[in-house]
């Protein structure tokens, strides 16, 4: 017994090591945020967030786009594309679209629709890979 | 019925290589513009600059399709927002109203298919005029923009 428990040491620790570890190099080598869904990984990469930022942020100058609230940061925006996610109803991707869809209300404010009204739902598109496509309020 | 686009010039500096980008870029990023839609007397035209137009090609190609066979309705969803272009066959008929503009689009189906296709096949066309190494692409290349029937 104590021989069998000697031996598991070498796997063991390496193991934590790598389950531990896995968690912070992503987000710090490759500039992306994790977040672990029920059974899946979705990941916003800076060019999504990019593009999120350039179509939906307060002050994007992009016409007949949904635009999030004044006072939206890249964390919650995280948050919010995390709770979606985890909460939302997921759909396929339309009309040959790789990818789902999930849509989630907040009940709550969260930005605006392309005419102006009060959103208070998120629309996230997931790729076949788990990364955020792109993610705005209706 | 007019059905066009104008490619806006913007949307390729962040792809260097047209060769190696993946579906969903060209779904979703790739050759933005306006989709210019209507008659003489209705303007659906969704003029915001970033509309995916392979994407809006593909969708609405596969729209025909489906109506192709007996009526019914399909909606089309933009990629960054909740509207909404809806095609309701009757008939011999297509119906188009859209959740962003009022009236509504009355075109014979054939006349329909005839201006989807029409606007892939112009649409590749300017996409390899103006990006040759999208040939290379094999993504690119698999959606078929071109098809014949």
């Amino acid at each position: 017994m104590r021989a069998w428990q000697f031996q598991k040491v070498p796997f063991v620790f390496p193991a934590l090591i790598l389950f531990f570890g896995a968690g912070c190099m992503i987000p710090i080598a490759y500039g992306q945020g994790v977040t672990q869904n029920v059974g899946q990984q979705v990941v916003l990469t800076r060019w999504a967030l990019r593009h999120i930022q350039q179509r939906h942020w307060p002050d994007s100058p992009a016409q007949g786009a949904g635009k999030f609230a004044v006072g939206i940061t890249e964390e919650s925006l995280r948050e919010m594309i995390n709770e979606a996610v985890a909460n939302g109803r997921p759909r396929e991707n339309t009309h040959g679209r790789p990818g789902e869809i999930y849509e989630y209300d907040f009940g709550r404010p969260i930005g605006t629709t392309i005419n102006g009204s009060p959103a208070s739902r998120l629309r996230v598109v997931i790729s076949t890979r788990g990364q955020v496509v792109t993610a705005f309020p209706f | 019925m007019r059905m066009d686009f104008r490619l806006s010039e913007d949307w390729n500096q962040d792809f260097a290589d047209m060769a190696t980008v993946e579906e969903t870029d060209l779904r979703y990023y790739v050759a933005q513009g306006d989709v210019v839609l209507g008659t003489d007397q209705t303007d659906l035209s969704a003029d915001w600059g970033w509309i995916p137009l392979v994407d809006f090609a593909l969708a609405l190609r596969e729209i025909a399709d489906a109506l192709s066979e007996s009526e019914g309705s399909e909606t089309f969803e933009f990629t960054e927002s909740e509207a909404t272009l809806q095609f309701d066959r009757v008939g011999d008929k297509v119906v188009i109203t859209s959740s962003y503009r009022p009236g509504e689009v009355t075109v014979p189906f054939s006349d329909f298919r005839k201006q989807v296709d029409e606007f892939a096949r112009r649409l590749d066309k300017e996409l390899l005029q103006r990006h040759p190494e999208l040939g290379l692409n094999p993504d690119y290349q698999r959606l078929k923009l071109s098809r014949s029937h």
